[in-house]
């Protein structure tokens, strides 16, 4: 098959105060003809590094030290200015990550679209418009010829993702880049914009190299996987043998620790240990000996050989050479990440005692205008229900996972129980007391028994305080006396496994994972009997989140710790949740124990989400017409019926009428649908 | 282990390396360092007593006796030039200190505080900066008589609203992030968010901002002192100096020359000063420059 674009041995270096960082060394793929490529790594890895080299974008203290990019027959290393430009946009275009930032606020669709074209001079602008027009039409945008005149702003995240499709592909490009393009939507919207690239694939014949750390969404969309590790490629392949006979350490390792992989519910996942080397100093051997699960001392000194197979390559001494193992690779059933003997599934005892907290038909409701705008404009009721009729309970030494889209209203929830929020109607009670109604002075000791992890790990952290400030703030605001400040600093350093070096720190200078730490450590400061952790895993790698969630285990089972997690990422919170909670427009739509809702949803939007993940198994592919259309709606104009009517599947005409009531299958698992995909044997209406 | 403290420290190592590289930043710090010394040691520099009087000298010229030659009553302009830069340090260390103090205040209470008082303060601050300075200045003497403490109080009423408007945009940002609602979900009173997660965040462009707005309280000084509105003489002052030497300007130019060639150095060193910081510590300016 003919080969469109030929990295060989590219080398990029960025100049910085500390020296110059060789982020990327001998780097060499071939992508082929009409084939959708993956590269794949954590952060550090230079894959979006190899993605700017190509289009000649790369940071004003980059520098390219070595290689070459074949491309239609030139080397895009050597293109002047002007020869780049003509190649971006017209053979080469780019589907940015965020399409929020990538897309011009200012201008509407059609004239951005039209600028794309700038190069045609032929083209009058009726035909330009037209072929926008069509283009939106192929990408699946409704309506394209009224839609073409909106602004960015006017459209939903999905669909400014599928306008920004259609914006790379107007040129009819010979080569596509797509950096992380499903990393800023939803999981629904995901399965969504995965079938489109393909089927988009197929029509036009595009070359596509995708950038992601998403194994389901590499393993969904790709044919050819190049898997790159802090700098330099470890492994290529066909994507099929990449997930199913991987070769080189690092991407078994990869593999058996996305929590999507592992099938037996764990509450231990396996993580990689140790941190991506410091790539400014002298590297010698294989890059990833320091974290390799089968490191030997040699593989420190020397460099691994190149082993060829049919479809690509792995660089690893196990597979050639004088260290050779015969009986490496083992079957990928065989575990090579050491993972901690953790108990499969702590059976817990049913308990009845009473829930530590109770929350009951809570609402929360935002105000979207003014009271004398909503008069002027004849708006009678100026608000949006951001949670509606939201019952939820938590018991002791219980971790209960709250899943939705974004949008769902979980975050506004878990901040409505903390008191941050106000309260339009119902009850949150906690060990008892009622507390949704107590002005701050009163809640201000329940703060002890209830901490919150924050979403962004760094963001959470006062950017001036030094990490030692941080953890024993708690203690501070609360006014305990009677301890030493630094010895307490230390006990909580140690609980989350935070070296004592840190302490000195300030949280620029720590990485996602270190920081995520200090938010634990911070919200275990006043021994909380609660915590409520929004997202605990997002932003984080896929080898550090086992890390984070084992510690979080850990420290359950230590300290008896209730958990509410907030979260989006199915796999993650099968694997720590007991119970689970499905939110959809703010609304609790289904809820029951974690197994339970993964084997046998009964609401349609619980299934569309357990199915809507992508598999980290290519030969798991979904139908393109299993993801579920559409997209959560505006809160403003929440639907009179059931809120999912408009994208369920199975809608009938009884859905659009009134609301669903809450109803229980088991005492433990309960739904919001008419129509349950599940009946219960014994249905006992509670409401 | 101990890698990202040396970064740590390295960039801190940089960023020194970068200020003492940069030819402004350095001319700057020199030209302050001089006026700050100059005024402080001004007794001991100062070869005459900047108010003895030496009639049969009067007038002269620039030369060995005198440096920068003699008024009209035969007082060294030298000496007064060194005691008049004593004034205006101490006008621009107390009105630039306290001003800054008040609009930080004052604007982390409006961007952090509720609506009304957002408005009302912002109202407040915009009226005081549509006041002209030197007609403020003109009506509060008239009302007063002229004296330091005049000049001083305008000089700090109307230098608030720039701080305080920095100040409130820099907390409006600041309100919404996550690291103030973890403080507020740990239960932290307003007063320890706004001193203790606010202020140091605040603080930095403030910082900037002061350092260049010394020149601008001086040369207020200078000018309310050149009106007659400022220190009364004999007592000396750029302004005053100025005046003089408006007065005589076609026998003697050099004394308006002496008198304002410190006010230009002290404008420009501190507006350098200022500018190297600003394009040091604020990532947001200055980049790819």
């Amino acid at each position: 098959m003919e080969t469109l674009l030929d990295i060989r041995g590219l080398s990029v270096g960025f100049g910085t105060s500390r020296g110059r960082v060789k982020a990327l060394r001998d780097v060499s793929f071939p992508v082929r003809k009409g084939r959708i490529v993956g590269i794949v790594g954590e952060s550090g890895s230079g894959k979006s590094t190899v993605l700017w080299s190509i289009l000649g974008l790369l940071a004003g203290n980059a520098k390219v030290t070595g290689g070459e990019i074949g491309f239609e027959g030139g080397d895009l290393l050597q293109l002047d200015a002007a020869g780049l430009r003509a190649a971006r946009g017209e053979k080469i275009s780019v589907v940015f990550q965020d399409p929020m930032t990538s897309q011009i606020p200012v201008l509407p669709y059609v004239r951005q679209m039209a600028d794309i074209l700038y190069r045609r001079k032929g083209m009058s602008a009726k035909d330009k418009r037209d072929k926008a027009v069509d283009m939106l039409r192929r990408v699946g945008i409704p309506d394209p010829e009224t839609r073409i005149d909106a602004y960015p702003h006017e459209f939903s995240g999905g669909m400014r993702q599928r306008a920004g499709i259609a914006m790379s592909m107007l040129t009819g490009p010979n080569l596509l880049l797509a950096d992380e393009p499903t990393t800023a939507l939803d999981v629904t919207m995901e399965a969504q914009i995965i079938g489109l690239m393909r089927q988009l694939q197929s029509e036009f014949d595009t070359t596509i190299v995708v950038v992601s750390h998403n194994l389901g969404l590499i393993a969904e969309l790709c044919d050819d996987v190049v898997v790159l590790y802090a700098g330099e490629v470890v492994e290529t392949g066909a994507v099929r043998d990449i997930f199913h006979n991987a070769r080189h350490p690092y991407t078994r390792a990869l593999l058996e620790c996305d929590p999507a992989r592992i099938e037996d519910v764990s509450r231990k996942l396996p993580v990689i240990a140790g941190d991506i080397p410091d790539l400014t100093g002298a590297l010698a051997g294989c890059i990833y000996a320091g974290r390799c699960q089968r490191a030997m001392p040699d593989c420190h000194a020397l460099a691994p050989p190149v082993v060829h197979r049919g479809s690509g390559i792995a660089r690893c001494h196990l597979l050639e050479g004088p260290l050779a193992d015969p009986d490496w690779p083992p079957p990928m059933e065989v575990p090579t990440v050491p993972r901690e003997a953790g108990t499969p599934v702590p059976a817990r005892p049913r308990t009845v005692q009473p829930p530590l907290l109770e929350v009951r038909d809570l609402n929360v409701r935002f105000q979207t205008m003014g009271p004398v705008r909503a008069r002027l404009n004849g708006v009678k009721d100026p608000f949006v229900d951001a949670v509606l009729d939201v019952s939820l309970s938590v018991r002791p030494g219980e971790t209960v996972g709250l899943v939705g889209e974004s949008g769902s209203g979980k975050t506004t929830l878990g901040r409505a129980i903390l008191n941050l929020l106000k309260i339009d109607r119902g009850s949150v009670h906690f060990d008892g007391r009622e507390t949704s109604a107590m002005a701050e002075r009163q809640f201000k000791p329940l703060r002890r028994d209830m901490a919150m992890m924050f979403q962004d790990p760094i963001g959470s952290l006062s950017p001036r305080k030094s990490v030692r400030a941080l953890i024993t703030e708690p203690l501070t605001i609360h006014g305990i006396s009677g301890v030493d400040i630094d010895a307490e600093a230390e006990r909580l350093a140690d609980m989350v496994r935070l070296p004592h070096a840190f302490l000195a720190r300030y949280p620029h200078e720590l990485s996602g994972g270190q920081a995520r730490r200090v938010g634990v450590a911070r919200a275990l400061a006043l021994n909380p009997r609660l915590i409520i952790a929004d997202e605990p895993t997002a932003g984080l790698d896929v080898s550090v989140q086992g890390e984070i969630l084992n510690l979080m285990a850990d420290l359950q089972a230590e300290h008896g710790l209730s958990y509410l997690v907030i979260t989006h990422n199915l796999p993650v919170v099968r694997h720590i949740a007991d119970r689970i909670a499905i939110m959809y427009l703010g609304r609790i739509v289904e809820n029951g124990p974690t197994a339970d809702i993964f084997a046998n949803p009964a609401h349609p939007y619980t299934r569309a989400l357990v199915e809507g993940v992508p598999k980290p198994d290519p030969d798991r592919r979904r139908p393109e017409a299993a993801a579920i259309g559409g997209e959560v709606p505006s809160l403003i104009r929440r639907p009179p019926g059931c809120d999912f009517a408009a994208r369920c599947p199975f809608v009938q005409d009884a859905c659009r009428t009134a609301k669903p009531p809450h109803v229980q299958i088991t005492p433990d698992h309960g739904h919001a649908c008419l129509f349950p995909l599940k009946q219960a044997n014994q249905t006992t209406e509670t409401t | 282990m101990d890698v990202r403290r040396e970064t740590a420290r390295r960039e801190r190592r940089d960023k020194l390396m970068r200020f003492l590289t940069n030819w402004q930043g350095m001319t700057g710090l020199v030209l302050v360092i001089l006026f700050i010394a100059s005024a402080v040691f001004a007794p001991w520099i100062a070869p005459y007593d900047p108010n003895a009087m030496n009639i049969p000298a009067r007038m002269s010229p620039p030369g060995w006796d005198h440096f920068a030659g003699t008024d009209q009553l035969g007082r060294d302009t030298f000496s007064r030039i060194l005691h008049g830069g004593r004034i205006a340090l101490m006008i621009a260390a107390i009105g630039v200190s306290a001003s800054l103090v008040i609009g930080l205040a004052l604007g982390m209470v409006a961007g952090y505080g509720p609506r009304w008082l957002d408005n009302l303060l912002l109202m407040i601050f915009d009226a005081v900066r549509s006041f002209p300075t030197i007609i403020l200045a003109l009506a509060t003497v008239a009302l007063t008589g002229p004296s330091l403490g005049v000049v001083l109080a305008i000089v700090i009423i109307t230098t608030i609203p720039s701080y305080a408007r920095v100040a409130r945009t820099a907390t409006l940002a600041l309100r919404n992030t996550e690291f103030i609602l973890a403080e507020r979900a740990l239960g932290a009173s307003t007063l320890r968010i706004m001193w203790h997660h606010v202020m140091p965040n605040v603080m930095g462009p403030l910082l900037i901002l002061a350092a260049m707005e010394v020149p601008v309280v001086v040369t207020i000084e200078a000018g309310l002192s050149f009106l007659g509105l400022g220190v009364r003489p004999p007592q000396a002052s750029w302004g005053t100096i100025l005046n003089e030497g408006y007065l005589v300007i076609r026998d003697a130019p050099w004394m308006v020359v002496a008198g304002g060639i410190p006010l230009i150095l002290t404008t420009l060193g501190f507006t350098f000063l200022g500018e190297a910081l600003r394009d040091i510590f604020d990532p947001r300016m200055g980049r790819g420059r």
